[in-house]
């Protein structure tokens, strides 16, 4: 059945494959997932400027940078002579977008999606804007599929470890994610459970709260731990020596565009993640 | 007339003046003097209407002084105080322009101006700023800046002017011109009160004298009358005397004796 | 001991002080107009002429009335506000080191904005619909006036505002505010904290023209009122009991120079969010060109205030297109170093008079 949908994709974007001249095609696109979809759906080349959470993939450099999603300015947009401004739901602030309606540029905002029927939401949207209906729909139907195989690992993990996720340390207590937090979801598609979830939001997380919560396993993005020079600087913390995931050294580091991004690779970021939670040392 | 009526001030719970009348007529000089703390300088800031006593009332040409907006008051009165302070770069002339109101007409403001600086020796002086001056030289300005304040005003009658220890930081001869500029004033028709440390200026210079101590008007009248040695030496504590070389100005002569114990105030 | 000549005591000797208002008057003009004129999208001189006789083209329309006039407009009401304000606590204080978030006017509107962008969700949706987009602004010029208003009666209570009390007043507030601040900090999510991180930066790309309007009327009136006190904060200058002696009455005009100050000081860092150093700059500029009296110092610094952010938000606006940094760095960066200069100075100085 995945080798049969995987077939229909290929023909259908071979089919697409020379640009036809419908749909915009000077895109300022913001937020991280929006353009990862684009990408995906093979309209990157369209992409003219990007918001400073558009990290992936790894042309985007190459892109104008609007700045942040939510203080984006409304002149300096308008100075990359785009026909299309499409941006997550978050985009702000409001009247910048306001002022980019009145200049007459074309502005979607996406819906929100945290969840798999979000994020599909999202591609159909990004399909029907960009008149790729085709291609999103294929889009939209391989993250379902990748979806329930990446489910299924996840599933097979009987253990269902106790994970923390440590944002990072401004010196002091760790910041740690609670619940409605983007790592709370993406831990728990993944068979595990959240260690933190005394609170809501990311917080810094008092050394005693931590020991009670007996985490498992310890969960930080690649850039901190690199930023740290290593896990270990966290794991040897006092606090997390007295933890299972500290005396067990069971730690997982991951590209955090990648984990957080609830976009097109959220798949891949379960599966990983899920893969990543089963081994049993460190 | 400036008419201080049996005031009482106290600030807190000290009491710093106790039932003290003073009067100070158009035209002369009074001079008022006592030891540190008798509550000259009190009794001079109740008279410029810087706040009101506790008891009693303070007149000017009939009008009490507590009724009276600041601006109607500095038409009548002028204040140099007993550290003139300056938190601007201005010029003399600035400095000067200041006391004048806006409805003066510019070449009178700068004939008064011009008059005044003569008059306490600053006339070459106009375009400096005041920090570059000497201390005593500020003080001059200052000094300037209050006379051109009375000659400003539109009021009938010249005004009074009231110097706080004006002579404390000067050399003997400004000390003496700035005697003689405040006696000139007084000619001219102001009221003039000095408060002085110096009793040997307050009897050459003042028409009259007060004497004060501890909060009360100990003594009041012609110097002579006032100083004599017996009040003097009580009051202040110290072995005073007194010579009346001719009858109408007395020459005080504290007795130094430099290798005497410490008096009793140690 | 050396005499520093400022340029006030050359020029103005020279030429009498006129030309000098007309160079600074002629200065503002010119960054109104470049405020308007330049930008990231290069709008040539026939699309400014066919905006102003109405028949624009929708894009240059937008551009020129809703994205840069009010900006100009605003970022005016800002300079002038600032820097008169800042104008008349230097004077009324008599410490050229004054700026208007001494008396905690900045520390509350901040306590009021970032109390509306973590907490808003709780009561935004009780308020009438009409009031909702202007809950940010409202809410940073309440905290501003409830907490400058707590500042002055707390120093008045012995009868007069008692200067120094109102200082340290200032400083306690600023700190209690700061505590306010970041536990609102401390419980928002990652939305509101990237929110309340750059309106504590402040803009003048409000868009906004009621916001506009109602700050640039509050501003400019006030700074009217303030433009007039020119002799009384000369008189300031001698003492505050020296003041009174010379006719002033110094209670009323303290009373007053706050409550302007807070006012306007209050409706610009409300659109605007807390915008620093023009307050404490603009004014010492002004001192420099035009010499310190103050009925030439409060117009000149109003002059070069509104200049001032202007270039500033030129500055911004123009650096790196398409992003717009924050106009609070381009006001700092102005600030910052010319800060250290006046320090520098004012040490020369003391050290000559020693």
């Amino acid at each position: 059945m995945r080798f049969l949908t995987a077939l229909l994709l290929s023909a259908v974007l071979l089919a697409s494959g020379d640009a036809r001249a419908a749909g915009p095609q000077r895109i300022v696109s913001a937020g991280g997932d929006i353009t990862e979809i684009i990408y995906q759906l093979g309209a990157g080349d369209r992409v003219i400027g990007l918001d400073s959470t558009s990290n992936f993939p790894a042309d985007a450099s190459e892109k104008a940078q609007i700045g942040y999603i939510r203080n984006l300015a409304a002149e300096g947009i308008l100075s990359l002579q785009p026909d299309l401004l499409i941006a997550a739901h978050d985009a702000g602030p409001p009247p910048a977008v306001e002022q980019l309606r009145a200049a007459g540029l074309r502005v979607e905002i996406a819906p929100k999606g945290d969840s798999v029927a979000g994020v599909q939401e999202k591609i159909r949207f990004v399909g029907t804007v960009l008149e790729l209906p085709e291609q999103a729909e294929a889009l939209a139907l391989k993250l379902e599929e990748d979806m329930k195989a990446s489910l299924e690992i996840a599933e097979a993990n009987t253990e269902r470890p106790r994970v923390i996720f440590v944002l990072n340390t401004a010196d002091g207590a760790p910041l740690v994610g609670g619940t409605e937090t983007s790592a709370d979801a993406i831990i728990a598609l993944a068979g595990g459970v959240n260690a933190a979830a005394g609170f809501e939001g990311y917080k810094p997380m008092s050394q005693e709260a931590i020991i009670t919560a007996a985490p498992d396993v310890l969960l930080m993005m690649s850039q901190t731990v690199d930023r740290l020079g290593s896990i270990d600087v966290m794991l040897s913390r006092p606090e997390f020596q007295l933890t299972p995931a500290g005396r067990n050294r069971r730690h997982v580091a991951m590209e955090g565009i990648l984990l957080f991004s609830f976009g097109p690779r959220l798949p891949q970021a379960v599966r990983e993640l899920a893969t990543a939670l089963q081994q049993k040392d460190g | 007339m400036l008419d201080a009526r049996d005031i009482t001030v106290s600030f807190g719970r000290t009491t710093v003046l106790r039932d003290v009348s003073l009067q100070v007529r158009p035209g002369e000089l009074v001079a008022l003097c006592g030891p540190n703390g008798a509550g000259k300088s009190t009794l001079l800031a109740a008279m410029a209407g810087d706040f009101p006593p506790a008891r009693g009332q303070i007149f000017i040409d009939g009008a009490v002084i507590s009724t009276l907006a600041p601006a109607e008051l500095a038409r009548r009165r002028a204040v140099l105080e007993q550290s003139p302070s300056l938190s601007a770069g201005f010029s003399v002339g600035e400095l000067l322009s200041l006391s004048i109101p806006r409805t003066v007409p510019p070449d009178r403001a700068a004939a008064l101006i011009a008059q005044k600086l003569h008059a306490v020796g600053l006339a070459d002086r106009i375009h400096d700023t005041c920090q570059i001056l000497s201390g005593g030289q500020r003080h001059r300005a200052h000094l300037a800046r209050v006379l051109v304040q009375l000659a400003a005003a539109d009021t009938p009658g010249t005004g009074y002017l009231m110097l706080d220890e004006p002579t404390s930081s000067l050399d003997i001869a400004h000390q003496i011109t700035t005697m003689r500029i405040a006696r000139r004033a007084a000619r001219e028709g102001a009221g003039v009160l000095v408060v002085l440390h110096d009793l040997n200026l307050a009897a050459a210079f003042a028409d009259r004298v007060a004497l004060m101590h501890a909060g009360r008007m100990v003594a009041e009248g012609a110097g002579a009358e006032v100083f004599t040695a017996g009040r003097l030496s009580a009051i202040y504590e110290t072995e005073i005397a007194v010579e009346h070389a001719d009858s109408r100005t007395p020459r005080i002569l504290p007795v130094y004796s430099p290798d005497a114990h410490a008096g009793p105030d140690l | 001991m050396a005499v520093t000549t400022t340029l006030q005591g050359r020029a103005a000797g020279i030429l009498g002080r006129r030309p000098l208002f007309g160079a600074l008057v002629a200065l503002l003009v010119l960054m109104a107009f470049a405020e308007v004129a330049l930008g990231p999208v290069r709008l040539g001189p026939s699309d400014l002429l066919k905006v102003l006789i109405g028949e624009g083209e929708r894009g240059p329309t937008a551009i020129l009335l809703q994205i840069r006039l009010p900006r100009m407009v605003l970022g005016l009401a800002v300079g002038i506000g600032l820097a008169l304000s800042g104008c008349a606590l230097q004077g009324v204080l008599r410490n050229p080191l004054a700026d208007p978030g001494l008396i905690g006017v900045t520390a509350g509107a901040a306590v009021g904005a970032v109390g509306v962008i973590v907490l808003g969700n709780f009561f935004v949706g009780d308020l009438p619909a009409v009031v909702r987009p202007y809950a940010l602004p409202l809410g940073a010029f309440i905290g501003s006036t409830l907490v400058t208003g707590f500042v002055f009666s707390f120093s008045s209570r012995g009868g007069g505002t008692n200067i120094a009390m109102l200082i340290l007043a200032g400083v306690a507030v600023n700190a209690i505010a700061g505590a306010l601040i970041g536990a609102m900090v401390f419980i928002s999510n990652d939305q509101q904290l990237r929110d309340l991180t750059f309106w504590s930066m402040g803009s003048i790309a409000s868009g906004n023209w009621m916001t506009v309007t109602v700050t640039s009327v509050v501003a400019v009136a006030s700074g009217l009122f303030l433009a007039r006190m020119g002799r009384i904060l000369d008189l300031f200058q001698l003492g505050e009991r020296a003041a009174f002696h010379a006719g002033v009455d110094i209670e009323r005009e303290k009373r007053r120079i706050a409550l302007l100050t807070a006012l306007s000081v209050g409706a610009v860092t409300a659109a605007a969010g807390p915008i620093g150093f023009i307050g404490l700059v603009a004014p010492h500029m002004a001192r420099l060109i035009v010499g310190p009296a103050h009925r030439h110092v409060l117009p000149a610094a109003a002059l070069i205030g509104g200049a001032l952010i202007l270039g500033a938000d030129l500055m911004v606006r123009l650096a790196i297109p398409p992003t717009e940094p924050p106009i609070g760095l381009a006001t700092s960066m102005i600030g910052g170093p010319f800060f250290l200069w006046l320090l520098m100075r004012r040490m020369r100085k003391a050290g000559g008079n020693a």
